[in-house]
């Protein structure tokens, strides 16, 4: 709705060309999350930056299929759990038209030219 | 102090672009006060999510409410159930005597569709409109508990054929089971008729002290949280933890439990949403909602009917005025004056609304009451 100057999601960076989350992890509890944060919302404590992925599963997905301002139906989203890391929302290309299956394995791929972060299916 | 509801009014629900805020309010205002026998009120809680600055003062001095404390309440989908919830807690703590709590939107003035995403949080600025967040609680709960589509399907058709007797409901006409499967794919698993559609409304409820009057509701419990973190360890879908906890305290504030009730108001913005959360409530296991649903259990002549008026799903859901239409529904319903979409009998009756759209947490706000003839 509003106009924002600041950019909220996932922050995805390659490296070698593996493409990673850039997120964070508290150093008193070792919570992890994908964001970067001013303090642990578990328990307040220090956040040190973390990287994440590229692998994970997919906790669950679904492919939008109506008009959302800036972005083309359909286009598949899924919480995917990455491997020892947080879950974090992202983008696929649904295949055959159909969702991601609960539990398949997906890779980070980076960003979708809208700039944001997107997986696909390992095989 | 022992808070009674003395009175409620609703406008009419649905697509209603030549209708202004101030003629639906109005509507729902005026007949909440001739309901409760009081020309004015102390103090009003206003809940509305996307109405513009300065919109409550607004529409009420339209009204004739000039001169009172007025607070507006923005809690998305659970707004008009926060700002009934503040205006409970203002009149047990002796704040106030009269209070009215309204609450109203015109989503046809802003939506030809889905609300769009805001692009403020991280998950909204992906394009995450709240169908897509459903959709994956959906997928998520058919894939762990073996649930099948039709008994998804099968709460929009309960709350359709609830709404036929319903003459404020967006949608009255009755659907089949074929029906709902086959309207367009929204989100998947979720389709067009298991959404709920946007609708222009508003809602009302006067509050005070229990004074013994024929037709006053009285306030047994009412319970309010936001989410707790919602993350990778969590094991259930979203939503499930915020209402089951907001269920917990007000079932202890009440003093009984989910066995007791006999009628419910809760949140079936989509059909997903009534399954999880007659879990959460605690009439069925959970992973067991849809069986419960298939049992006639939650059907008008069941044991416990959920959404008698036909819910979101039918009436529409805008935003601001659902929890005060939910709870007049129970209001009417433990009066006796239901009409045709009467659960006979009813003594003991619950509202629950939850709130999304903030990504990381399970849910924005959840509120619920339990109500007592």
């Amino acid at each position: 709705m509003s106009g924002v100057g600041f950019d909220p999601r996932p922050r995805v960076v390659e490296e070698s060309g593996v493409a990673r989350l850039l997120g964070s992890r508290c150093t008193a509890c070792g919570h992890v999350l994908a964001f970067q944060a001013p303090r642990c919302p578990l328990c307040r404590g220090p956040l040190a930056e973390a990287r994440f992925g590229p692998d994970g599963s997919v906790w669950s997905a679904t492919v939008v299929r109506v008009a959302v301002p800036g972005r083309e139906p359909p286009y598949g989203l899924a919480y995917v759990d990455l491997d020892a890391g947080p879950r974090v929302l992202a983008h696929y290309r649904p295949a055959g038209d159909r969702a991601l299956r609960v539990g398949a394995r997906v890779r980070l791929r980076g960003c979708t030219p809208q700039g944001d972060p997107a997986v696909e299916e390992r095989r | 102090m022992s808070v009674s509801i003395w009175g409620v009014g609703t406008s009419h629900f649905g697509k209603q672009p030549g209708e202004t805020l101030v003629g639906l309010a109005s509507r729902a205002v005026h007949e909440a006060l001739a309901d409760a026998g009081v020309d004015e009120v102390d103090a009003v809680f206003v809940g509305t999510v996307f109405g513009a600055p300065g919109v409550a003062p607004r529409v009420l001095h339209a009204l004739g409410v000039t001169r009172v404390p007025i607070v507006s309440i923005e809690n998305a989908c659970a707004s008009g159930t926060s700002a009934y919830h503040e205006a409970h807690s203002a009149v047990a703590l002796g704040r106030y005597e009269r209070v009215l709590a309204l609450g109203f939107e015109q989503m046809t003035a802003l939506f030809d569709g889905a609300i769009h995403p805001e692009a403020s949080d991280a998950e909204g600025r992906m394009g995450m409109a709240l169908p897509s967040l459903y959709a994956m609680s959906a997928a998520r709960y058919l894939e762990v508990f073996g649930t099948r589509r039709e008994q998804l399907a099968l709460v929009s058709v309960k709350n359709r054929r609830h709404a036929a007797g319903n003459p404020r409901a967006q949608y009255r006409k009755p659907c089949s089971l074929e029906e709902v499967l086959a309207s367009r794919m929204i989100a998947d698993p979720l389709t067009l008729l298991q959404c709920c559609p946007i609708a222009d409304g508003a809602a009302a409820a006067v509050l005070g002290p229990a004074r013994g009057r024929p037709g006053e509701v009285r306030v047994r419990a009412s319970s309010h949280r936001s989410g707790a973190l919602w993350d990778h360890r969590s094991p259930h879908v979203w939503g499930f933890e915020i209402a089951r906890d907001t269920a917990r305290a007000a079932y202890e504030g009440a003093g009984i439990g989910p066995e007791d009730l006999d009628v419910l108001e809760l949140h079936d913005a989509f059909t997903i949403g009534e399954i999880v959360t007659s879990e959460a409530l605690g009439l069925a296991q959970e992973g067991r909602g849809g069986e419960l649903l298939e049992s006639g259990h939650t059907t008008l002549g069941g044991r416990q009917p959920v959404n008698p008026s036909g819910g979101l799903l039918s009436r529409g859901h805008p935003l601001g005025a659902t929890g005060l239409a939910q709870l007049a529904e129970i209001v009417w319903q433990l009066r006796g004056a239901a009409g045709a979409r009467q659960v006979e009998g009813a003594r003991l009756g619950l509202v629950e609304t939850m709130g999304g759209g903030v990504s990381g947490i399970d849910g924005n706000a959840c509120v619920v009451t339990v109500l007592e003839r």
